[in-house]
């Protein structure tokens, strides 16, 4: 395979192919479902089909009379073991009851694909179904139904606050926002409410699991191999060093891989099965089993500002419908508190968050959690706001918007931030005050997103030849984040990003990285691969100076040579010395993350998740044009400018495709994304036919600026990036469909019928949820 | 599952003697693949490919006009020269099915039989006054669409009946046809609601003849009736406002996942009134590149 790297530096930007690219573009990459194993079974799932209901009956024996059928397994054939992280609300079969449609009852496996669906259809199941819990503002009423009656009794982290439907709780206070309220010029009050939708990743999950004796391989479609890893162990009861768990190319994740699922179920149908055992998704099982649906979400908002447009107070209720379980989100309310205050200096707030149980499927992370729902709402409410003063809404961002030296909303004090940057840039790259036609506005959002630090590890390693390997626990799901480790290692050690090969996505090879998940990978993998190399780099440099008679504090490593400084003629190739090193102690290093302290802030926060104060934050402004056909609704994104403060930006070309895939994802939830539910609260559209996501075809002309004069803490001042280009574009869609439409579109996905509905001469749209007061 | 005999035709012979002993034809299998993907039927067991006949794969001109093989893809019919000059609304339609790839393989035999009402080129069919040839080993007939589609995904052809060509009528020269859908996104879209239309105007620029023809409102593609008002009339906005009322009005749409069904009324009319509008504009000389939801509209191409 040739290695096309592009060693170019263009206008002080670097650029190169990934390492993972050609095999992926050719076919020759190998993903989960290519794996065959000799013997190998294939599994199935039997769901429970209903959303919520007691299980008054489950007879497998007629599956197991099944001609290939080797194992048989439920809720009876595993460890009483109930977990999950935040609250232990989980097992692996449903027992008793069922809380959502995908919620698994039991799993076969056979020797072919058609003889286990023919054992899951054997299954004697009676369901009494019960109705339905599916809105979450009347899951929060004390009469409600509970979605787990037993939830007191249930293990969880003395953080998490929660009582009856309420998995968790947080809210963000500082200052006095109702006297604050009371005293200002302008009241507004809006309300916004976003569907659920998908991750989406084109690759369905895919697992395969084997045994050998006592130990346990787990090949996995996972973006948190550790985290699976963890999970197999818990579950079933095994040491961590008997699991091993890999995962091959992984096709796409957005966050709807992260978190432990499936490898367990497979795992144990292998071990009863005595037989390796295969897992392939369908599409459907791909939208209804997951827990790692995008939370639906319910903003209310009340900002109040002074006579010169300042924002002085704000008041927020957040419901997230959390589906039937916990999941990987009991921070999830304190992240969507954030993001519906947004990046603005507001010296008075009160907002509070709920997240509630329902039957629906459980959300999780995807791409950004709660941070395009709410950065949706807030800046809608935002346009709104400037509009009720008449204020340019884009000034009305430069005035209350987070600059450095300033106090955020939490009272976190940013030292060195590029919002101000962002707005300017993004502007003047799409001006939103130019003319445009009749059937075009400019819509503007900022949007902001932490960095998250996380224990991380990695091996680096050169070889005889001088070419090396990086052995890393970070997992790649499509980012380009490991990719870019190549070029850190690089530069440590006066090599080029080719020389070296990366061994990932291996738990038994690598030490503990927390996986593609809160955009983590480069941000701390990266330092603990920079740690690495540079003990590489002093082996080296030792070397050299024996070689060249000179003292390892003069020696520089640069293009494939060790040099005296000051005098490049005294030089010996680094193949050399690697040659002399395999002879003795080897180049070998090894280097992990240290923890970086975390900021803090001055609110006041119930079910605190640590989420009020952020590391590396990072900033955005996203400048729209749509296009709306005002007859039928359809509108159209035609333009994006795009301006992110993520730090110092590693691989140009990399940095490019996050934000041109964060632009199309918010897009997408934007116009066309969205779960549809029936009254029995099972998805009607777990379909990529009735599950719009925008394609290729419908991609806005997109220009992007990265804004990398504040360096974050990351390796070379880096920041995350993978999560940020989702959170901005949403909004800006909505402040121009808002414009265009004549009122903002308070439901979203803003769907063509959705607009249509507030376009056409109707009465019920007199009945807006805007009060405005004190004006 | 294991697979019954799967046979390869060579020539209609072929495929009708496979097809007499039960096989069900399939040319791109877009529409069978798929459907058997999605659970709503299994992949029939005995199959016969028709993808390889020469003779279905032709576009042939005569002196009634132009005989369209079943076999001819969607890609061929939004590029031939005979469909986009003469019969441009199937090449609109063509155009905007699924994907390039699926473009590439489907075939518009394979879409008429399908007898989906959501089809594209359905529509373009009724306006243009297409026939549907259909043969089995007792002999041929030819059958209007309007005969043929009795249902979501049913036709009155019987199982041994393979759709050989489509014959469309010798056109005249002030003649324009178009077709427009409602879209949510610019690929992999199946119509929420689409409009054909069929205009011949006469020298001085007048309605002599008009037919418009609906996709998704009914059970199948339906023709719009009462048109005879509008002959004599030039296309202005009285005419088109009467186009969208009438197309509005005719429609029986269903509320569904894609659309409630008042949505569905009030957006046909607007895809009649600018179906009407692009193929009276086409009839009187104007180039509409095709398809019109790529030249104009909020789905438009942009060139730089």
């Amino acid at each position: 395979m040739t290695d096309t790297v592009d060693q170019s530096v263009q206008d002080g930007r670097r650029r190169f192919v990934r390492a993972d690219g050609p095999d992926k573009v050719t076919g020759s990459g190998r993903y989960t479902a290519d794996l065959q194993l000799a013997g190998m079974l294939h599994a199935k799932f039997l769901y429970a089909g209903t959303a919520r209901g007691r299980i008054r009956r489950l007879d497998v024996e007629p599956a197991r009379r099944v001609p290939g059928v080797l194992a048989v397994l439920t809720d009876a054939d595993v460890p009483d073991v109930r977990y999950s992280p935040g609250v232990a609300d989980r097992r692996l079969f449903a027992r008793g009851t069922v809380r959502f449609e995908g919620e698994i009852v039991a799993a076969v496996a056979a020797t072919t694909p058609e003889a286990a669906s023919a054992a899951i259809s054997a299954i004697e199941l009676e369901l009494e179904p019960l109705p339905p819990i599916t809105d979450p503002e009347a899951a929060l009423s004390e009469d409600s139904p509970l979605v787990h009656p037993d939830w007191a009794d249930y293990d969880a982290d003395e953080g998490v606050v929660r009582s009856g439907n309420t998995a968790s709780f947080s809210s963000l206070s500082r200052g006095d926002a109702a006297s604050a309220m009371a005293k200002a010029e302008t009241v507004l009050s809006s309300r916004y409410v976003a569907d659920g939708c998908h991750a989406v990743p084109i690759e369905p999950r895919a697992i395969v699991a084997q045994w050998e004796g006592e130990k346990l391989t787990v090949w996995t479609s996972t973006q948190v191999p550790f985290d699976a890893r963890a999970g197999i162990c818990e579950t079933l009861g095994l040491p961590t060093n008997r699991v091993r768990v890999v995962v091959p190319h992984l096709g796409g994740g957005f966050g709807g891989k992260c978190g432990f699922h499936f490898e367990a179920h497979i795992a144990a149908l292998a071990r009863a099965a005595k037989r390796p055992v295969k897992l392939v998704f369908t599409r459907a099982e791909e939208f209804l089993a997951p827990d790692r649906r995008r939370e639906g979400m319910t903003i209310e908002l009340t900002s109040g500002l002074d006579g010169d447009g300042r924002i002085v107070a704000r008041q927020g209720r957040l419901v997230l419908d959390g589906g039937a379980y916990l999941a990987d989100k009991a921070f999830f309310p304190q992240l969507a508190a954030m993001q519906a205050t947004g990046p603005y200096q507001i010296p008075n707030l009160e907002v509070e968050a709920h997240l509630v149980y329902t039957n629906h499927q459980p959300a999780g992370s995807v791409r950004a959690p709660t941070a395009p729902q709410g950065c949706w709402a807030v800046e809608s409410h935002t346009d709104e706001l400037a509009a009720a003063i008449g204020m340019d809404p884009v000034r009305f961002r430069q005035v209350n918007g987070l600059d450095t030296g300033t106090t955020g909303p939490t009272g976190q004090v940013y030292d060195a931030i590029g919002l101000q940057d962002c707005i300017d840039t993004a502007t003047s790259m799409l001006d939103p005050t130019s003319e445009t036609a009749d059937d075009e506005a400019y819509g503007v959002a900022v949007g902001w997103w932490p960095s998250f630090s996380s224990p991380s590890g990695a091996y680096v390693k050169i070889d005889d030849d001088g070419k090396g390997q990086i052995i890393t626990g970070a997992q790649e799901c499509g980012t380009g984040a490991v990719m870019t480790l190549r070029q850190l290692a690089a530069d440590e050690v006066g090599l080029q990003p080719e020389d070296f090969e990366l061994v990932y996505q291996d738990t038994s090879a690598a030490p503990f990285d927390m996986g593609a998940t809160g955009s983590q990978t480069l941000f701390n993998n990266g330092r603990a691969v920079v740690a690495a190399a540079s003990q590489l780099a002093d082996q080296l440099k030792e070397l050299a100076a024996n070689r060249l008679e000179a003292s390892a504090s003069d020696i520089v490593l640069a293009d494939g040579h060790a040099s005296v400084t000051g005098t490049p003629s005294v030089t010996v190739p680094i193949t050399e010395l690697a040659g002399e090193a395999a002879g003795g102690a080897l180049l070998l290093g090894h280097g992990s993350s240290p923890e970086l302290a975390y900021p803090t802030g001055t609110a006041t926060c119930v079910g605190d998740q640590g989420m009020s104060a952020w590391l590396s934050p990072q900033f955005s402004c996203h400048v729209v044009k749509v296009r709306l056909d005002r007859d039928t609704g359809v509108a159209r994104v035609t333009n994006v400018a795009a301006a992110h403060d993520s730090g110092r930006i590693l691989n140009h070309t990399g940095a490019l495709g996050q934000v041109h895939g964060g632009i199309m994802m918010g897009i997408g939830q934007a116009l066309t994304e969205g779960t549809v539910y029936d009254d029995q609260g099972k998805q009607r559209n777990a379909m990529l036919l009735e599950y719009k996501l925008q394609t290729a075809a419908d991609g806005p002309a997109i220009n992007v600026e990265f804004i990398e004069s504040y360096p974050g803490e990351g390796p070379a001042g880096a920041k995350g990036l993978a999560e940020a280009p989702n959170v901005a574009t949403a909004a800006a869609v909505s402040n121009a469909l808002a414009k265009l439409a004549g009122r903002p579109i308070r439901q979203m996905p803003m769907t063509a019928e959705r607009v249509w509905n507030e376009l056409k001469p109707s009465p019920s749209n007199n009945d807006t949820s805007i009060t405005e007061e004190g004006r | 599952m294991p697979t019954e005999p799967f046979q390869i035709a060579g020539s209609i012979e072929d495929a009708l003697s496979a097809m007499a002993t039960g096989a069900r034809p399939v040319a791109g299998g877009t529409d069978l693949v798929v459907g058997a993907r999605q659970g709503k039927s299994p992949l029939p067991s005995n199959l016969v490919a028709v993808d390889r006949i020469v003779e279905l794969s032709t576009i042939e001109q005569n002196a009634e006009g132009v005989i369209v093989g079943a076999g001819v893809t969607h890609a061929t019919l939004m590029t031939d020269p005979l469909i986009t000059s003469g019969y441009t609304a199937l090449a609109d339609a063509a155009a905007l099915v699924g994907s390039p790839a699926t473009r590439n393989v489907g075939t518009l035999g394979g879409n008429v039989m399908n007898g989906s009402p959501a089809m594209d080129t359905g529509a373009p069919l009724i306006v243009l006054g297409a026939m549907i040839d259909l043969r089995s080993q007792g002999g041929s007939r030819r059958v209007a669409p309007s005969k043929l589609w009795t249902g979501p995904g049913s036709t009155s052809a019987s199982d041994d009946e393979l759709c050989v060509a489509v014959a469309l009528p010798k056109r005249s020269e002030r003649s324009g046809s178009a077709y427009v859908r409602l879209e949510y996104r610019r690929a992999m879209e199946i119509a929420v609601v689409g409009a054909a239309a069929s205009v011949e105007l006469n020298d001085e620029g007048v309605i002599e003849q008009v037919a418009i023809a609906l996709t998704a409102v009914a059970p199948t593609i339906v023709a719009l009736e009462g048109l005879t008002d509008l002959v004599g009339r030039r296309v202005d906005e009285d005419v088109l406002a009467a186009v969208a009322a009438i197309a509005s009005s005719q429609a029986q749409p269903i509320s569904d996942l894609r659309a409630g069904a008042d949505y569905r009324a009030h957006t046909v009319g607007v895809m009649a009134r600018r179906a009407v509008d692009a193929a009276a504009r086409r009839a009187a000389g104007e180039t509409i590149e095709v398809p019109v939801n790529r030249a104009e509209g909020v789905g438009r191409t942009d060139r730089p």
